[in-house]
């Protein structure tokens, strides 16, 4: 009896323990409430059917509708409220609320709550990860409940999945090359607009406490996203790697790095971090976007910055980011499309795009949305070269493999080769499931 | 009826008292145990975590992680990074109890000081030690640079070798109170009679150390070290603030690994299984710590 007890008890400590790492008490949720997911939405799906026709969906749509989103820029969430303020103001059918989730929980948060049968009714969410939920068969297919004729393909295809819509594009962003037209002069540079020009510059530029040249480069999504470019630029695919151009952009970033100009810690840095070595002055040129110029103007009014195309190989290229709007599935659908109609209208969306430095993803919207600016207009200019990550349920293994594929050679952990050649495996093994 | 009087006889009555803590362990604690074991023999993915079958894939999940490099390097390192953090925690702490016992002035004023790191939120902590570990401006190597230490910079967090080091020396920051706290409660219980009586015996100070401070002191560094092993083994936060696991995976713990295969992969059975090898060592762990610590109480 001591021993069972002993055993039990043993068990039991051991798991208290556990319980405090948090991955696997969340970790063990996701099988349990299949049953009950299933209730409430066989539930929500009669009340629906009762409240409305699709077509009519703003006359009949009522009740409460929230939001979940990871803006953590103060002026990104006042936004958001600004606008569901003046959209439940405006009618007494909807109440909408948006709910701030941080970015490093976000993707946990979704999980477990589609396992639990618990989200809320719209979800504004990174684009590369949207065909990985869309495919988890949590968001609604409204493909013929909203028109998104005039959107540009690259945002609308990042919601696409298997040809059925799944979600709105919230807006789009670009990367672009931000210098420091001073660092720049003093140089005696030009702006560069090739890869040679551009590690001449970023080798010129650098001295003392500043480097010449960086972006990004963590080992996950973020880190990708700005090392993409350089593989697209040099002519191949997210998914080619291992060939000519994959193996040559990852040898510029170890020529990047080896010619110190570019700093290795730049795989410790968000692009907010970078941002704030540009601003700080120890940065002469980054790979940035577009939703870092409001906070730039208004953190250091008197640096002299500007902005210019990414330096090219072969050709133009850089990366498409942005959020995108998904419905979720046994939600109040009909109130939250009634809300997405409403949030992309012209005006509002315009005032959401300004506040957030983001370009509207509809074309009649972005067409002279910056008329006037010359720094947006690069970014405008930028967005015809700019490819979607995906879309594809398993992006996230794939960007794992990139990540983890630039992060060796910028270590010195493996030659750019050897790298592109274990990325492909693993690649190759994704696509070939 | 008579049956269920005879069952709440006196030595039975204990068990109902139990009952509602049995309750809710099974319900918070047994429960997601079990359901996260299942989850590891399955193939649920981002393809049928909502919709669509799931399939009992017997012991696949396991065989995979255990072929997959970045598993057995986390191990590996969840393995030494435990050990380097208990030795070095252990002994400082230890050091530190046998000061704090000595009576100067401020010595109790002094003692609670040394709690902060424990008490300090482990976030704020582990971006402190980033920060301070970081390749140019960080404190670390200028202080290295100016005592003359170092020509270049250490990239602490950029190599993984390095970065290894700096995920320990902060937590072995964080841990010193713990083990200094318990070692020097430990300390009070020993009377002081018996290092007078030794004194006047003529035992020297590192005699009285090794034949009566330590051999009392048995049981306290026992459950220090066990659970301080069972602390350390599932450090998640440090490690996930201060480097991500990286750089190129060279500081994945098993914790950490566990959520980057739920959460960024959405590969749910993988990272349910990786966390069942971690929950598996704490069990054999915890069994050992209960042996221990009756043991002690049947003495």
């Amino acid at each position: 009896m001591k021993k069972v007890l002993a055993t039990l008890l043993a068990g039991a400590l051991a798991a208290t323990m556990l319980i405090g790492c948090g991955s696997s008490a969340a970790t063990t949720k996701e099988e349990a409430p299949a049953p009950a997911a299933e209730e409430t939405k066989t539930t929500e799906e009669t009340s629906s059917t009762e409240a409305t026709e699709p077509v009519a969906a703003s006359d009949d749509a009522s009740g409460d509708v929230t939001i979940w989103y990871y803006w953590e820029t103060a002026g990104h969430q006042e936004a958001l409220n600004h606008i569901i303020q003046e959209f439940n103001g405006q009618q007494d059918k909807i109440t909408v609320q948006a709910k701030y989730v941080p970015f490093a929980d976000f993707k946990k948060q979704l999980s477990v709550g589609a396992s639990a049968g618990e989200l809320p009714d719209i979800v504004i969410l990174d684009n590369p990860d949207h065909a990985s939920y869309a495919a988890m068969g949590i968001f609604a297919d409204i493909t013929d409940r909203f028109d998104v004729s005039t959107y540009y393909p690259g945002p609308v295809n990042s919601c696409t999945l298997d040809g059925r819509l799944y979600g709105v594009p919230f807006g789009s962003n670009d990367l672009v090359l931000f210098y420091n037209e001073d660092m720049l002069a003093e140089a005696g540079c030009e702006v560069p607009t090739t890869w040679d020009e551009l590690l001449d510059v970023a080798k010129k530029t650098t001295k003392g406490n500043v480097y010449g040249f960086a972006h990004s480069a963590l080992q996950n999504e973020e880190g990708t996203f700005n090392f993409l470019p350089w593989v697209w630029s040099a002519g191949q695919t997210s998914y080619e790697i291992n060939s000519e151009g994959g193996i040559k952009a990852m040898n510029f970033m170890k020529d990047l790095v080896e010619s110190g100009a570019f700093p290795k810690e730049a795989i410790n840095w968000t692009q907010g971090d970078t941002m704030n070595q540009f601003i700080s002055g120890n940065l002469a040129m980054m790979i940035n976007g577009t939703w870092q110029i409001p906070t730039m103007r208004q953190e250091v009014p008197d640096l002299k910055w500007n902005v210019a195309m990414i330096p090219q190989d072969k050709q133009q290229a850089s990366g498409l980011g942005g959020e995108n709007y998904a419905v979720i599935a046994g939600g109040n659908e009909e109130a939250a499309i009634a809300f997405l109609q409403y949030a992309t209208s012209k005006d509002t969306c315009l005032y959401m795009m300004n506040a957030m430095g983001y370009i509207s993803s509809d074309s009649t919207i972005a067409d002279g949305q910056f008329d006037g600016d010359p720094v947006y207009q690069v970014f405008v200019d930028e967005m015809k070269y700019a490819n979607a990550r995906g879309p594809l349920p398993e992006w996230p293994d794939i960007s794992d493999a990139i990540s983890l594929a630039f992060n060796k050679v910028i270590t010195g952990d493996a030659t750019p080769e050897d790298a592109a050649v274990e990325a492909q495996a693993t690649i190759d093994g994704i696509l070939g499931k | 009826m008579k049956k269920l009087k005879g069952f709440f006889r006196y030595d039975n009555a204990g068990l109902l008292f139990i009952l509602p803590a049995f309750i809710y362990m099974m319900a918070f604690v047994g429960y997601p145990i079990i359901s996260n074991i299942f989850l590891s023999f399955q193939d649920v993915s981002v393809k049928n975590l909502v919709k669509g079958e799931k399939h009992f894939i017997g012991l696949d999940n396991y065989i995979t992680i255990f072929n997959d490099g970045v598993f057995t390097k986390a191990l590996g390192n969840t393995l030494l990074f435990t050990v380097a953090c208990l030795i070095f925690q252990f002994l400082i702490g230890f050091l530190l109890a046998l000061l704090f016992c000595k009576k100067f002035s401020f010595a109790k004023p002094i003692r609670g000081l040394t709690m902060i790191p424990w008490m300090m939120p482990m976030t704020v902590t582990a971006l402190m030690f980033k920060f301070m570990f970081s390749t140019d401006v960080g404190i670390i190597n200028y202080i290295l640079r100016t005592a003359g230490l170092i020509q270049q910079n250490i990239e602490w967090l950029t190599t993984p070798g390095t970065a290894m080091i700096a995920v320990i020396i902060a937590n072995v920051w964080i841990g010193i109170p713990f083990n200094t706290i318990l070692l020097s409660t430990g300390l009070s219980t020993i009377p002081q009679e018996l290092y007078e009586s030794a004194s006047v015996d003529g035992a020297n100070a590192f005699q009285r150390f090794a034949k009566i401070t330590l051999p009392l002191l048995r049981p306290t560094i026992e459950s220090v070290l066990v659970l301080g092993f069972i602390y350390t083994f599932k450090v998640y936060d440090i490690v996930y603030v201060m480097t991500e696991g990286g750089p190129v995976n060279s500081t994945h713990l098993l914790s950490t690994y566990s959520y980057k295969l739920s959460f960024d992969l959405f590969q749910y059975s993988k990272g349910s299984a990786v966390a069942n090898i971690l929950f598996l060592i704490l069990f054999l762990v915890g069994i050992l710590y209960l042996k221990i610590t009756m043991e002690g109480e049947n003495d």
